[in-house]
């Protein structure tokens, strides 16, 4: 690892400030267990880091508004996100998520900005956020703008956001305010298929949104698998309107399976992830149902 | 003396655990020294070539850099700088040519590691590509040749025969021939034949190899001190001696504690290159590698074997065959003596009067294999195993039938002609069937989730013969120094050990130190492996607290004392005059062996047998073929247990590991190239992974052993992997006959079952 220099600026504007200042690469840097790793293979050498430690507390902060959504700030753990009762309430899909993200080494210093600005398609949140609806609220030095979590990502560790644009915190959307009159319930499948501490072979994540027996609206999506977190959208209108008995699941698996180009690699086929995705994506919706 | 403390048998807590877990324990990995220059390696990224350039300009010239050394330039040092166990084949560093991908071709040193890293980055070479070979059985045959002739060592007699033999890859051709299977395959009712493969592993150990060398004086008049994380001290301090031209006595090696070995710390490892670096620079060197480092030193090798039974239709074999390619990669390391020492028990633990055996150790382009954690063992159970059920399947007898109607028993040779003595395979046999409730009803599974059950059974010779030696010091006040130069690298052997002084002498175990091994200090000791050390050295240290007892009741006696009634200090203090003087006892040890013939017979062929088995139970997913391993039961004969509770730990210990062989763990390699090189990619078992898992060792007695004890390290992992595959097989009928054993493998089963073979697009 190369020596660099190191900025600890106070705020986060000031910090998006500092990372095109020079203009040499510099990257912000957080928990560090993503960027680290490739500091010391050598894939990274930063001439500056940016510190993101000493901004606002408030961007730590994670909370529920009177309407049901959740406003979870960049820099909070990933493990205050897994203890927060405000998430386990809102979006229990999240708490069940953290369980298998990683481990508590990590989570206890990575950050939900972290995460999601990392752009690796094989993590956990970005698929769950985007089938949530959750958007984020960016930090430039002239201002900030907002863009949903599905629009984040652009490429294999490419993300929408500028040089010099942090993310300040992400907003989750009211999920299942009355599950009795509808509203929306959401899990997320976490596919390994060597050690149960690994990179998944598929992240799935579903969201449905049913009215009595009816599905009103789903959020389907792939990850891992694919360069971005992949919205299903033939699979979701499977589903829109239908019933969810044994024939509709069987179409929804069958067109989440014929609508996505899946990447063979050390964890399995692409033919073996298709199959894996139909089978799972079936199970992901029966979860949901119970 | 005190009265016995009866020490032996009991499940004494770890002498070291406190230190360990207070973060007190020493290992060379956090060893400085003042003066201490860091030692980065620059390797080759192609598998097999000739290096056309070599260019250290730009290294050599970054601020920091100490030095940059290549090959040319060890041999400045050493006209022939090749080593290794087996055959001197491997060179410090890379010399004209390259043989795998990752091995070492220049290294920089520099008083920073960041600068030792950035200078090694800037080093380039190009190379004129050779033709190379990687698989074993190809390698047989292969017009790519590793080596151009082979240089057997001369440590091991029956290597001779290769030495100067050219345009060939075969390291070592083993064969055994008992009866006449061309016979008995003729008369047999059926004959089956099955082809499985192994992966290439390696050992992980999480304190990566290590070693500091610190030099004195110069070359005529020098010495060198090595602080290696190493299992074999006396082996490296020879080998690097030989390599110096130096008599023994100028080499010290000296070892702490490791953070794990499992047979990768053996014999020279990175203690070559540390010396070499030293002596050059005149300065101390510190080379230590990174956990993806180690993916290029040192690792388990990759395997086919075939296997042929003749059989009786009621299940009787009375002819089996078999055919080992051992994929030995660049450098032969302790391959070659793998091939043999497992080759021999590779018909299984089964009485079978017609046993023919041939096996192979090759070079390949690929990084070097050696031996791990059961040595050739678990690979070769994992075919035996695997075939035994496949039998069975076809003659519709049961499992746990045909391993009773074909076991070994007491007294009947082995496919050597040794006689089977204290090898207690029925009785772990009939353990395991009773824990797993064999005969009982299983619960077969509903829905989508089938499940099924499996059982496999091994037994390994022990390397033979070689040599250890201990000193008992008693000092005046009563306590007790052991010196041994047996390594603890996590297996527990400092506790055993001095429980096995104390029981001799009487003297409580907190009063016993056990003196690390540092060859100015610590006498012989062969190695710390093949889970040799509570025979071998067990019986080396019983000799010598037996001699210093002995001497203590003749002191006592020449004062006019009674030595059993006596406290020692009273005894010295009568016969100095103060609390002066010491007792040393001193014991050795070798076993009785007799070599094979020609035809790999023998009256004698091992010390003593380990035996292992386990039974799994697992639940298979039939909708996608992922699985779960839900209960692993594990049966091992290791004698009498001088520690229990840590023979069940070590019985987990080699159970876990064998686990991530059959299931996760997988080198993957393009052109040569490992591409999983990181604990991110190369996937151990976590504790998630670990199913419940019942140990136990039988009641069983090694009548030629230390306190009727034997070796433990290994026997967790002869069954495991035979056992998770006869259990699927048992689920859904699908047989993989590849480690690892994967999800998709048994999907892809269960498509070609149902007559749907799964499609690649």
């Amino acid at each position: 690892m190369t020596p660099f220099e190191l900025a600890e600026p106070r705020s986060l504007r000031e910090a998006a400030s500092l990372l095109v200042a020079g203009g040499e690469p510099a990257r912000a840097i957080a928990g560090g267990t993503a960027l680290m790793l490739m500091m010391k293979a050598g894939v990274f050498q930063p001439k500056r880091l940016v510190s993101l430690r000493g901004v606002e507390a408030r961007y730590s902060e994670i909370s529920a508004t009177p309407d049901g959504s959740l406003h979870i700030g960049a820099l909070a753990t990933l493990t205050a996100l897994a203890h927060a009762e405000a998430v386990k309430k809102a979006a229990p899909v999240i708490t069940q998520t953290l369980k298998t993200l990683s481990n508590v080494r990590v989570r206890n210093v990575a950050t939900v900005g972290g995460a999601l600005a990392h752009g690796d398609p094989h993590m956990d949140l970005p698929p769950v956020l985007t089938a949530l609806d959750a958007r984020v609220n960016t930090v430039s030095p002239g201002g900030g703008r907002t863009l949903a979590v599905g629009e984040l990502y652009t490429g294999y560790y490419e993300t929408a956001l500028a040089d010099d644009e942090l993310i300040a915190e992400v907003i989750v959307p009211p999920l299942a305010s009355a599950a009795a009159q509808g509203g929306w319930r959401a899990v997320y499948k976490k596919i390994t298929t060597r050690a149960a501490d690994d990179w998944p072979t598929l992240g799935i994540a579903v969201a449905l949104c049913r009215e009595a027996n009816q599905v009103k609206d789903a959020r389907l999506v792939v990850s891992a698998a694919t360069n971005t977190p992949v919205r299903l959208l033939a699979a979701e209108n499977t589903l829109r309107g239908a019933v969810l008995d044994a024939a509709t699941l069987a179409r929804c698996g069958d067109a989440a399976m014929a609508e996505v180009e899946l990447a063979g690699d050390a964890h399995g086929s692409s033919a073996y992830k298709r199959e894996l995705l139909r089978v799972h994506v079936q199970r992901a919706l029966r979860e949901i149902m119970v | 003396m005190a009265t016995s403390t009866a020490a032996v048998g009991r499940s004494i807590p770890r002498l070291e655990a406190h230190a360990k877990v207070t973060g007190r324990a020493e290992y060379v990995h956090n060893l400085r020294v003042p003066g201490m220059l860091i030692a980065k390696v620059f390797r080759a990224t192609v598998a097999h070539g000739r290096i056309r350039t070599l260019d250290v300009s730009a290294a050599r010239a970054l601020p920091g850099v100490f030095a940059v050394y290549t090959g040319e330039d060890i041999r400045k040092l050493i006209a022939e700088p090749y080593y290794g166990p087996a055959f001197h084949d491997q060179p410090i560093l890379a010399i004209g040519k390259v043989r795998y991908a990752g091995e070492p071709v220049a290294v920089v040193l520099a008083a920073d590691a960041h600068v030792a890293e950035n200078a090694a980055a800037l080093i380039t070479a190009e190379y004129d590509a050779l033709p190379p070979v990687y698989d074993e059985v190809g390698a047989m045959t292969s017009r790519a040749v590793v080596h151009d002739t082979l240089k057997p060592a001369g440590t091991f007699a029956d290597l001779k025969y290769l030495k100067d033999k050219r345009d060939t890859n075969i390291a070592l051709d083993f064969h055994l021939r008992r009866g006449d299977v061309t016979k008995a395959f003729a008369a047999a009712d059926h004959v089956f034949e099955h082809t499985f493969r192994t992966q290439q592993v390696l050992h992980l150990p999480l304190e990566p190899f290590a070693c500091v060398a610190e030099p004195a004086g110069d070359k005529t008049s020098g010495s060198l001190t090595l602080h290696s994380s190493t299992q074999s001290p006396s082996f490296v301090r020879a080998e690097i001696a030989r390599l110096l031209g130096w008599p023994d006595n100028k080499v010290r090696v000296k070892v702490p504690y490791l953070g794990g070995g499992f047979g990768a710390k053996v014999y020279v490892k990175a203690e070559a290159l540390a010396a070499a670096c030293a002596m050059l620079a005149r300065r101390p060197v510190k080379y230590a590698l990174t956990m993806e480092e180690q993916f290029y030193m040192i690792t388990k090798h990759a395997t086919t074997l075939r296997i042929k039974s003749g059989v009786t239709k009621d299940g009787k074999i009375t002819a089996r065959e078999c055919e080992v390619w051992w994929n030995g990669g660049a450098y032969a390391d302790i391959g070659p003596r793998v091939t043999q020492k497992s080759g021999f028990t590779a018909a299984g633990p089964y009485d079978i009067d017609n046993v023919h055996i041939d096996s192979y150790a090759l070079y390949t382009n690929l990084p070097p294999a050696g031996a791990l954690r059961g040595s050739g063992i678990p690979r070769l159970v994992w075919a035996y195993e695997s075939h035994t059920d496949m039998i069975a399947r076809e003659l519709k007898i049961d499992p746990l039938a045909i391993r009773r109607k074909n076991l070994l028993r007491e007294g009947r040779p082995q496919a050597t002609g040794t006689p089977m003595r204290d090898a207690a395979l029925d009785l772990v046999l009939e353990r395991l069937a009773a824990r797993m409730a064999w005969e009982k009803g299983f619960d077969r599974g509903s829905g989508a989730i089938k499940r099924g059950r499996g059982l496999a059974i091994g037994f390994k010779a022990s390397i033979s013969p070689t040599t250890s030696m201990a000193i008992v010091n008693i000092s005046a006040d009563g306590s007790c120094a052991l010196y041994s130069s047996t390594v603890d690298m996590g297996q527990g052997s400092d506790t055993a050990m001095a429980q096995m002084v104390s029981e001799v002498t009487g003297i409580a175990l907190e009063k016993i130190t056990v003196v690390h091994p540092d060859t100015d200090v610590t006498p012989y000791d062969m190695a710390t492996l093949g889970s040799r050390s509570t025979y071998h050295m067990g019986h080396a240290v019983k000799n010598a607290a037996e001699d210093a007892r002995d001497k203590l009741l003749a002191l006592a006696r020449d004062v006019g004392l009674s030595a059993e009634t006596t406290p020692i200090p009273d005894i010295f203090r009568k016969k100095y005059g103060m609390l002066a003087g010491n007792i040393v006892g001193v014991g050795s040890f070798i076993p009785p062996y007799t070599p094979p013939d020609a035809n790999g017979q023998t009256e004698n062929a091992t010390p003593f047998w380990m035996i292992g088995a386990t039974g799994a139970e697992v639940e298979v997913d039939t909708e996608t073929g992922e699985f779960k391993v839900t209960r692993l039961v594990n049966l091992v004969d290791v004698g009498k247990s001088i520690n229990p509770s840590i023979v069940e730990t070590q019985i987990s210990g080699a159970t876990v590991m064998q686990l991530g062989f059959t299931l996760t763990e997988q080198m993957n390699f393009d052109a040569g190239q490992v591409t999983n090189a990181s604990l991110a990619d190369y996937k151990i078992p976590g504790i998630r992974d670990i199913p419940l898992m019942e140990n136990e060792a039988v009641d069983a007695n090694q009548r030629s052993g230390p306190f009727g004890a034997k070796g433990v390290g290994e026997s967790g992992t002869f069954g495991v992997s035979p056992a998770i595959a006869n259990a699927i097989d048992d689920a859904v009928g699908v047989r993989l006959t590849s480690l690892p054993l994967t999800a998709e493998a048994v999907f892809r089963g269960l498509c070609k079952k149902a007559g749907k073979p799964l499609k690649d697009h």
